[in-house]
């Protein structure tokens, strides 16, 4: 009944022509009557206890309103985790911990008074290495216990993976390990003894920033009836909403959340600033702008954890995989609430089939900035060590490294090492599309120095109830009501899915994204799931008033609603499309004062129990320059199994864009400290992404396998593409040197030192 | 990321700049692309800006066998400037190209990357090895002095706190000659890891080499290899002295190489 001609056609983005003209209001553009200007001041020390805060010179800036401390905001929390405690109380745990804020008339004058601020600290011992940090007897990264234990709504947001079996009580380690993760299953030891070739190695990861271009920001103001509004930056209103209501106390219907136009946000953007700016506007009784700085941003907020991986897989003659065993550190930094050693050591197994598997692990505190999810948190570093194996298992074996994924690869119903089935998956389907590509052809034949690497990686997805209505006004167009914040393009993607699903003209249908005092609910766009659940609700939605339309024409031309279609905005009988009317005259029927018709207006919610996992498989061709080290990408092939492709104008886009942070990690990214726990690469004149000079072609290779519960077929697309990349580009470096790096980023000065060892 | 609070002036010519650098902690502002970064960090917050952009002194031309550069002169002027043709000043065009982004070549002067001595700045390594010298005035006179004994150290030269580059004058290669610039760049900021500038002329050849030291600096002649294992080189967090020093030779083998195949262009 569905207009599906519409589906898989592809169109720009509706938020495209505002953004590329400049018409777009982000979170740090509206004006807002007797705005203050807040500035935080970040702590100069990694550990530390705050002896005393002399606020007089700071208070006497001319231009500056307040300066607040812990004690001075209306917290009624008594947790340690950033919304409970968004100014150090007591204890520093980081170098880059807001301290204080100076509230000022101006810009300027915040900046002054910051400047002014005068923090006597009491250092104490910095914990920095994640290794020695598990040592029974190591110090502790953070003294004060944590009175609350709760993470409030932020753990569960991202993955749909559970959370591992009982812990090993035989380990013993220090207070700062918080959390163990055992996944084991069979005899790993006798599955690796057992097996014709076994390899290992120990893999790094550095801290990933987000790099969004758009920094943390915040609005934040307390309407006369007392409802505090926050007009954000986020992800995630209702999440934003939860985390104020915790942090102040305050009933929910006192919080207005307003996600406003995202300027990126990878995973980066749930509830960081929003206390600090609605603390001040609590405190004050006046609206506050935070609006933090690119190297405030470097330093306060949530990149992604460093990871240590010590992996060790083997396999028979044939290629079956035997066992895998894995001890998985994730430096969790001063983020005491979550970590990614679950979904980590979950996805390290990769979208495989093992005989036996024991997998360890560990969430650990340190003296770092918190750890905060970045997209598909904890998959690319998983795959870039199990990937990296592979590899060396073929070479090993002398099989191709393909056709080995190929014959491991699971299909609907194999058993993740979650113990959970597999729902419809297009592994095989990729790697299939990847090995017929002319380009995995040519490595046998390249220039001295230049490699061909695969990889696969892949993310599981998530659920999370939501819903959406559909209003059609009398000029015929419909609007789509949503609380998902639009990210990566999903209300475009709403769009053509309320048009296909009604009979409407894409271009008819305006996407609205709602705040929290009015909006139908939707969790956090994050997980790869709005797409998919969002977007299930969003069909559902336009179903509903279709139905509607329906009802009304079937009264108007008197044709039962069955005989009857919904074509590009036009009721008409099925058969004899001379009998219609117009959605838009129908429309005017009903919403008028004595209108005969409901309005023509659908509410739709979905509640998903199957995952969709998206699965992505890269190719990636390398120069090494032997006498320098500097790694050039010369192409890059990506084919991901994206269910179906609603829009393919988007769903290259995102391929496209995550197959290039995948590149970042692989050769630039590294946030770095010091060992005293501060930050040496806090502007981007340290920080190296990759720039367009450096990023090649990317050529994007669209799978369809159709996810049974998603509209259309559509799954969550966003993380999948980044997690095999960087591993690709591992395996093309490992053939184009003929040494393999088993630490990210390969920067220039590691590719020399490794050619030479 | 907002200046501290500063006074502004604008220069309406070279004796009214010297006049208003006599204020202390004066600093002068061409295209302010290494001035307003440091400003907006607070690590420079001088008490009067002395804007110097609307002096003229831009501009590239030869005179007398000699190739005048106006200190104002930007890095897209020298990319399109037609002086600068020759395979003998192509290194100058060729760095220039490396320089920033379109938005900084637009603004950024070559006399203000000369009189910031940045350490691993580009261009200077490009006039050294042309062999430049820099005319100089201050309230006490005109003076002139070559570029090589101006770069004293990171951030530090020989000009006086009144003192303004007026001119950038290097002497035109004879017929048959080449030069290049060659670069390994640090991959967040750009600035050279490594630089290298060579000169190759029927007399002889000459290569000076950037981001290894306190300052850009003229290799002595002689084998390539043995004056850079000689040569005084740094090292960083990102880059050992290993490394850069390997580097080093590396940039410098090939600019050297890619100057010696130009002056076969030269006529």
């Amino acid at each position: 009944m569905t207009d599906t001609t519409l589906i898989g056609v592809a169109r720009p983005r509706v938020d495209a022509p505002d953004k590329v003209t400049g018409a777009t209001r982000f979170a740090a553009d509206g004006y807002v009557h007797g705005l203050l200007h807040a500035r935080p001041v970040l702590a100069t020390e990694a550990h530390a206890r705050i002896r005393g805060v002399d606020k007089d010179a700071a208070l006497a800036t001319p231009g500056v309103v307040a300066v607040l401390l812990a004690a001075d905001l209306p917290i009624a929390s008594t947790g340690t985790d950033r919304t409970a405690e968004p100014l150090a109380r007591e204890e520093v745990v980081f170098a880059g911990q807001p301290v204080a804020l100076i509230v000022g008339e101006t810009e300027a004058a915040a900046e002054d008074g910051a400047e002014a601020l005068v923090v006597d600290y009491e250092p104490l011992e910095a914990v920095v290495d994640v290794e020695a940090a598990m040592e029974p007897g190591a110090a502790l990264a953070r003294t004060v216990e944590d009175a609350e234990e709760d993470g409030g709504d932020l753990e569960s947001i991202h993955a749909g993976v559970d959370h591992g079996q009982e812990d090993d009580p035989r380990e013993e380690l220090s207070g700062n390990v918080l959390d163990r993760i055992t996944r084991e299953n069979g005899d790993v030891t006798a599955a690796l003894a057992g097996s014709d070739a076994v390899v290992e190695g120990t893999f790094r990861t550095p801290w990933v920033y987000q790099a969004y271009l758009e920094p943390q920001v915040c609005t934040a103001w307390l309407e006369p009836s007392g409802t505090l509004v926050v007009s954000t930056s986020t992800q995630g209103s209702f999440v934003t909403r939860g985390e104020l209501a915790r942090a102040f106390d305050l009933p929910l219907e006192r919080i207005r959340v307003i996600a406003e136009p995202l300027g990126g946000a990878f995973g980066g953007k749930f509830a960081l600033v929003e206390p600090l700016a609605a603390g001040a506007a609590l405190a004050l009784h006046r609206p506050v702008r935070l609006v933090l700085t690119r190297s405030e941003d470097f330093q306060a907020t949530n990149p992604a954890s460093a990871q240590v991986t010590r992996l060790k897989i083997g396999a028979r003659a044939d290629g079956t995989f035997t066992g895998i065993e894995g001890r998985m550190i994730v430096d969790r930094g001063s983020n005491a609430g979550w970590g990614v050693e679950g979904i980590t050591s979950a996805l390290v197994a990769g979208p495989y089939r093992w005989a036996a598997h024991d997998i360890r692990g560990y969430g650990v505190q340190t003296n770092r900035f918190p750890f905060g999810a970045y997209r598909a948190p904890g998959a690319p570093t998983a795959a870039f060590a199990l990937e990296s194996l592979l590899d060396e298992l073929a070479q090993k074996l002398g099989l191709d490294p393909i056709e080995m994924r190929l014959h491991n690869a699971v299909v609907e119903g194999d058993l993740a090492i979650t113990g959970s089935p597999y729902p419809t998956i297009g592994a095989i389907e990729v790697l299939e599309r990847i090995r017929e590509h002319s380009l995995w052809a040519a490595r046998e034949s390249l220039p001295d120095g230049e490699g061909i690497g695969m990889a696969l990686g892949h993310w599981p997805g998530g659920n999370e109830p939501a819903a959406a209505v559909c209003r059609v006004d009398t000029d015929g167009t419909m609007t789509v009501v949503t609380s998902a914040a639009d990210m990566s393009g999903v209300n475009t993607g709403f769009a053509v899915i309320a048009a296909a699903a009604f009979g409407l003209s894409p271009d008819k249908v305006r996407v609205v994204t709602a705040d929290t005092s009015s909006g139908p609910y939707a969790g956090a766009s994050g997980g790869s799931k709005v797409t998919y659940t969002v977007g299930k609700a969003v069909l559902r939605a336009a179903e509903s008033a279709r139905e509607k339309v329906l009802n009304a024409a079937s009264q108007e031309l008197e044709i039962a609603p069955d005989d009857l279609e919904v074509v590009d905005g036009v009721v008409r009988a099925v058969g004899a499309p001379d009998r219609s009317i117009t959605v838009e005259e129908l429309a005017k029927k009903a919403l008028r004062f004595g209108g005969r018709y409901e309005p023509i207006e659908g509410h739709g919610g979905s509640a998903q129990t199957m995952g969709a996992p998206s699965v992505a498989a890269h190719l990636s061709h390398v120069r090494v320059d032997r006498e320098t080290g500097e790694v050039r990408l010369l192409r890059h092939v990506i084919a991901q199994d994206v269910g179906r492709a609603l829009n393919p104008a988007l769903v290259e886009g995102q391929m496209r864009g995550g197959a290039t942070q995948g590149m970042g990690w692989a050769l630039f990214e590294q946030l770095d400290h010091d060992e005293d726990g501060r930050l040496l690469t806090g502007s981007f004149l340290d920080y190296a992404i990759p720039t367009a000079e450096r990023v090649p072609e990317i050529e994007t290779l669209i799978v369809e396998v159709p996810a049974p519960d998603g509209p259309f077929g559509a799954k969550g697309i966003g993380e999948a593409p980044v997690v095999g990349a960087p591993a690709a580009i591992a395996n093309a470096v490992a053939a184009a040197a003929g040494t393999r790096l088993y630490e990210l980023p390969m920067t220039a000065p590691r590719v020399w030192a490794a050619l030479r060892s | 990321m907002i200046p501290a609070a500063t006074a502004y002036a604008r220069a309406t010519d070279l004796d009214h700049a010297l006049e208003l650098l006599a204020e202390p902690d004066a600093k002068a502002i061409a295209g302010g692309q290494s001035l307003i970064p440091v400003m907006k960090l607070r690590i420079a917050r001088p008490s009067l800006v002395v804007d110097i952009s609307r002096l003229g002194l831009r501009g590239v031309a030869e005179r007398d066998g000699e190739l005048h550069i106006g200190p104002l002169t930007t890095w897209s002027d020298l990319i399109d400037a037609e002086p600068l043709g020759r395979p003998a000043l192509a290194a100058i065009a060729e760095c220039a190209r490396g320089i920033g982004d379109v938005q900084v070549r637009n603004l950024g002067t070559v006399g203000g990357s000369v009189a910031h001595a940045d350490p691993a700045s580009d261009m200077p390594a490009v006039l050294l090895a042309l062999g430049a010298r820099l005319e100089l005035r201050s309230p006490a006179g005109a003076r002139e002095a070559a570029l090589a004994d101006v770069l004293l150290g990171p951030f530090t030269t020989a000009l006086g706190l009144q003192e303004l580059v007026t001119d950038i004058v290097i002497p035109l290669p004879e017929t048959g000659s080449g030069s290049a610039y060659a670069s390994v760049e640090h991959p967040a900021s750009g600035f050279a890891l490594a630089g290298a500038a060579a000169l190759s002329t029927p007399a002889g050849e000459t290569v000076a080499l950037t981001g290894v030291g306190s300052t850009p600096f003229v290799l002595p002649e002689g084998d390539l290899r043995e004056a850079i294992a000689a040569a005084e080189i740094f090292g960083d967090r990102f880059a050992s002295d290993v490394y850069r020093r390997e580097l080093a030779a590396v940039v410098a083998e090939r600019a050297l190489a890619t100057a010696r195949e130009r002056a076969k262009e030269d006529a």
